[in-house]
């Protein structure tokens, strides 16, 4: 089994067939609420071709998910639906729910979002992926297993014929996902619709989904929609893009025309928005305020009150902007679209680095600490192993500096974090706050302690009590430790939402009377009211949408200048690392592999885990697709209960020799490299090597 | 798998420990006790010495206490002070109508209750989920002895098809005669039942419809007969067995209330006696076998999971 090998994502935008494979005219989607007709999608017009991945952009809300369920007729009975709808020369808004269900199976196949619940977990996959076909008659039933081990092939799935028969919780999440595509391609459909189909996914594993995808679809020539919030993946595999906002298709066009030159004001601010891996940005341009929901769409263009361009426009406040040719093939759907600036301007320059003083004394120095969890088998509950979650890290945060924490998810970032706070065990190693130990500390000792380090959770939506005022939700960190009034009472709390960018007249409300980027807000305002010097940042941009996380990053930086805190900053989004960081630490199964300066990181990894990652995350910028040759990574993160022997990477690995199975290597700079990393082969991408990695290597 | 079944049987002894304490002590916690029934109230101090000495009670408490589990564990549980005949005797006697009447019971509640719970959450918010629906409430709130009562007033005073007292008559023996006999008993504990299971069972398949994969099944194009029953079953089944496996426990341990309106021999109607005759060893008899019912249930309802879910693990 070789482990790593090359794939290029793109291919050449081809000319559209002249049939649409899918042709939407003027489709409206409203659902019944609270009363009254809700209009989700508005009067959008759509064609998809073969051969052709058309991607749908658009944030939460806007309509894309809705649209996508439309087309194929799945929308739940209470949506009504208007307009024209051809699939295949079916009209679907007349189809009869037979015809449609026919169509389904032969016609379309679907990949959903989270490949963790798409499965049914009860059913063998194999019948899953080929019990559509049965039920359409395509496929004998004697046939199926091997039919599915065939599929399962065909999407780089090793041992097909045992994975048939085994169950979704049996397969990683990559592999599911990869399942979910053989499903969706068993029909051989000419249209896949793929709703946000690698956003649950790791960056190494997203690229091989992708790839995945991209294949099979050259295979069979299919149609694909492809709904993302995520530029990076679209400059990376759409030939065309629609852009959606407030149920509308604001702007559309080749996706070199969407990047190079956008023509719709939203569209723009968006690209403006998002943190790039390519450069190092100083600060992001936000759109300001948030994206309208559907029941209070504001009149005219939607996008007017967020618009820098239509501002105090009339026209724009009045008259709802048609979608309308503009220059040789991109459609706008704004008035003054001719007034736009053409040029992307180019992101501000980072300022130089602020160089730490050498004098300057850690806030936190973790060295070399161990989290293991027992495993336990047998009638008598013996431990038999132990999970080596974190094992051996070392990490320093100074004041004012953002250290970020990146890796696949179980690599052990966040138990890391989780142990630093004092909430998980050590088994080894030590963890100082300030210069003084606290690991062992009992509940009264580190209670000062957690006062000055405070933890930013992912999920603004869950992990906000729902039954506290706002108010009360930020109060109360400061009455658990009775500093309440010390601290100023509610004078301090108007303090906290004025510095977090929330109006004091909204602390009397309750968490779902705010949007997602305000709850998030909220969970910042909680950790800074006893006035911390640490914060740890889990992942606290990684649930909102592009426009929001651009604003929390401004926040987040602010508060920092003005607080000089530290940041532990733990993420899977290279660019929004880049963005923020100052140094960074890669981690791979329990041991940091590389760390070093931010741009350094970036520029001059000498790692191949980081140099992979880095190759597998999406760039948003479409010209450079054909360029860049990418390495991606065979497998998953194996198990942290049995490590592969040596170098912990060696299996995944392309520079791996007999040295990396049997010997550890340590920790070092080595001469000439910019970073610190635990490498026997550490050093830059020779371009050579990408062509050596994607030759097969001998089994093992 | 046969670890997992041997280390879940393990975890039980724990269990039967504590509970076998608390049933031997029950002996000493209640005013009066065994010697006083034995005696009756004006019996002189020599007497009474007697009927301590004759029950062993004038031992150490440890060796009182493991006395009665050796003799537990090789299936003696004691005389009825009543009626002078073996605990495990009477207890025998009067287990096969309870486990005949459980089951009778349950297969009652699960053919009105499943039904029921499919067709109001395939419908929901309409006008027969509604009416369903307030089935189950009627169910729930009919108390058991009133329905026994209405029941045998309808069936077998007013129109003479069935018995108004139950008889236990062994299925085996005579299908119909034994139908005849249990099926009003099993009619009023089925119906209570019913509601339950219907409202449980209903709230897991209106959460397993809103769930990912059925979405994924639509979207290959399989009639909504299948999706229902090869996809969405077998998920809502998973919490349905924890709750058919205590109702079965529940009938199982005796069924007081109805046994007694039905006259009807079993567990349930034996405790009630013996409790009112303040017979011990029986009353520790019988919630010995009740606790022990309880357990076996829960361990097959564990296996039973096990089976339906590949995702739990057992090694």
């Amino acid at each position: 089994m070789k482990s790593t090998g090359t794939n290029n994502l793109s291919h050449a935008v081809k000319k559209p067939d002249t049939d649409a494979v899918l042709s939407v005219r003027d489709l409206t989607v409203s659902f019944f609420t609270n009363g009254k007709q809700v209009p989700v999608v508005r009067a959008i017009d759509l064609d998809v071709f073969a051969n052709e991945v058309h991607c749908i952009v658009g944030e939460s809300g806007s309509g894309k998910s809705v649209t996508s369920l439309a087309v194929t007729g799945l929308l739940p009975v209470t949506a009504t639906v208007s307009g024209s709808i051809r699939l295949n020369g079916i009209e679907v808004n007349k189809a009869d729910d037979e015809t449609l269900r026919n169509m389904r199976g032969r016609d379309v196949g679907f990949i959903f979002q989270d490949p963790a619940t798409t499965l049914n977990p009860v059913m063998r996959v194999g019948r899953q992926i080929t019990e559509g076909q049965v039920v359409h008659g395509l496929l004998a039933a004697s046939d199926a297993p091997g039919r599915a081990a065939e599929l399962l092939t065909e999407v780089d799935i090793a041992d097909p014929q045992g994975r048939v028969t085994q169950y979704p919780h049996q397969f990683s999440g990559g592999m599911r996902q990869r399942a979910v595509i053989a499903m969706a391609m068993s029909g051989r459909p000419n249209l896949i619709v793929a709703d946000e189909p690698t956003t649950a996914l790791d960056v190494t594993v997203q690229a091989q989904v992708l790839s995945v995808l991209l294949q099979r679809q050259q295979a069979l020539g299919s149609a694909i929609i492809l709904i993302t919030h995520d530029l990076g993946v679209v400059a990376e595999v759409a030939d065309r893009v629609s852009v959606m906002y407030g149920g509308s298709i604001v702007e559309s066009g080749t996706v070199q025309d969407i990047f190079d030159h956008p023509c719709h004001p939203y569209t723009a601010a968006l690209l403006r928005s998002v943190p790039r891996i390519d450069a190092g940005d100083d600060r992001l341009e936000t759109i300001p305020g948030q994206p309208p929901t559907p029941a209070e769409l504001p009149s005219g263009c939607v996008f007017h009150p967020r618009c820098a361009l239509g501002a105090n426009k009339a026209r724009c406040q009045t008259e709802r902007p048609q979608l309308r040719g503009f220059g040789s093939g991109q459609m706008t759907a704004c008035h003054f679209a001719e007034e736009m600036q053409p040029d992307r301007p180019a992101p501000p320059a980072r300022a130089a680095t602020q160089t730490r003083r050498a004098d300057m004394k850690p806030l936190l120095e973790v060295d070399d600490i161990k989290v293991h969890f027992p495993v336990k088998k047998g009638i008598l509950q013996r431990t038999v192993g132990w999970v080596r979650a974190v094992d051996g890290v070392s990490l320093r945060v100074h004041p004012g500096e953002t250290v970020s924490l990146v890796g696949e998810s179980g690599c052990g970032k966040t138990t890391f974090a989780r142990a630093i706070m004092g909430l998980l065990d050590v088994n080894a190693g030590d963890v100082r706050f300030d210069g003084h130990s606290i690991v062992g500390l009992g509940r009264r000792a580190m209670r000062p302690v957690r006062r000055q380090m405070q933890y930013v959770f992912q999920d603004p939506y869950s992990s906000l009590n729902p039954v506290l005022s706002a108010a009360d939700i930020v109060a109360e960190p400061m009455r658990l430790h009775g500093l309440f009034e010390d601290m100023g009472g509610d004078k301090r709390i108007a303090e906290l939402f004025e510095m977090v960018g929330l109006s004091p007249s909204m602390m009397g409300k309750y968490p779902h009377e705010f949007s997602g980027g305000q709850k998030q807000r909220l969970g910042i305002a909680r950790t800074l009211g006893l006035k911390p010097r640490l914060l740890i940042l889990d992942e606290p941009v990684a649930a909102l949408d592009v426009s929001i996380q651009a604003q929390i990053l401004n926040l987040l930086q602010d508060i920092q200048r003005e607080l000089d805190l530290g940041y532990l900053f733990i993420s899977h989004n290279l660019s929004v690392v880049r963005h923020i960081s100052d140094r960074v630490a890669v981690m791979y199964l329990g041991k940091l592999v590389e760390q070093g300066a931010c741009d350094e990181i970036y520029e001059n990894a000498a790692h191949p885990y980081t140099l992979s990652l880095l190759s597998a995350a999406p760039i948003s910028n479409p010209g450079m697709r054909n360029q860049r040759a990418r390495i991606i990574l065979r497998g998953e993160i194996p198990n942290p209960a049995s490590p592969p022997s040596g170098c912990r990477f060696h299996p995944r690995c392309f520079r791996a020799t007999d040295i990396c199975r049997a010997q550890a290597p340590e920790l070092a700079t080595q001469a000439g490299l910019k970073t610190t990393s635990i490498c026997h082969h550490a050093g830059p991408l020779d371009p050579n090597e990408i062509a050596l990695a994607s030759q097969p290597k001998a089994e093992q | 798998m046969i670890s997992y079944l041997i280390r879940r049987i393990l975890q039980l002894v724990p269990v039967l420990l504590v509970a076998s304490i608390a049933i031997w002590a029950m002996l000493y916690a209640v005013p009066g006790g065994p010697v006083a029934m034995i005696v009756g109230q004006d019996a002189s101090q020599e007497q009474i010495d007697a009927a301590t000495r004759e029950l062993g009670l004038d031992r150490p408490l440890v060796v009182q206490y493991g006395d009665w589990v050796a003799n537990a564990v090789t299936g003696d549980l004691g005389k009825s002070i009543f009626s002078k005949e073996p605990v495990v005797k009477l207890i025998g006697q009067r287990l096969p109508a309870t486990i005949q009447l459980a089951v009778f019971s349950l297969l009652i509640a699960l053919v009105i209750g499943i039904p029921i719970a499919i067709i109001s959450a395939l419908n929901p918010g309409t006008w027969i989920d509604r009416v369903l629906s307030s089935w189950s409430a009627l169910a729930l709130a009919v108390p058991t002895f009133w329905l026994g009562i209405l029941l045998v007033l309808l069936f077998a005073v007013e129109l003479r098809w069935l018995p108004s007292a139950s008889r236990y008559v062994p299925f085996w023996s005579a299908p119909l005669d034994a139908m005849r006999n249990t099926f009003l008993p099993a009619l009023t504990l089925g119906v209570y039942v019913s509601g339950i299971l219907a409202r449980f069972l209903r709230a897991s398949l209106v959460g397993e419809l809103r769930a990912d994969y059925v979405r994924t099944a639509r979207s290959k194009g399989l009639p909504e007969r299948q999706i229902v029953g090869g996809h969405i079953m077998r998920n809502a089944l998973i919490p349905f067995v924890t709750i058919v496996g205590l109702m079965l426990a529940n009938f199982l341990g005796g069924s007081v209330v109805t046994e007694v309106v039905f006259t009807y021999p079993g567990l349930g109607r034996l405790l009630v006696q013996a409790i009112s005759t303040r017979d011990y060893p029986l009353i520790q008899g019988i919630i010995l076998v009740i606790i022990v019912i309880f357990m076996l249930i829960n361990l097959a309802v564990d296996m039973l999971y096990a089976y339906i879910d590949p995702r739990i693990e057992h090694s």
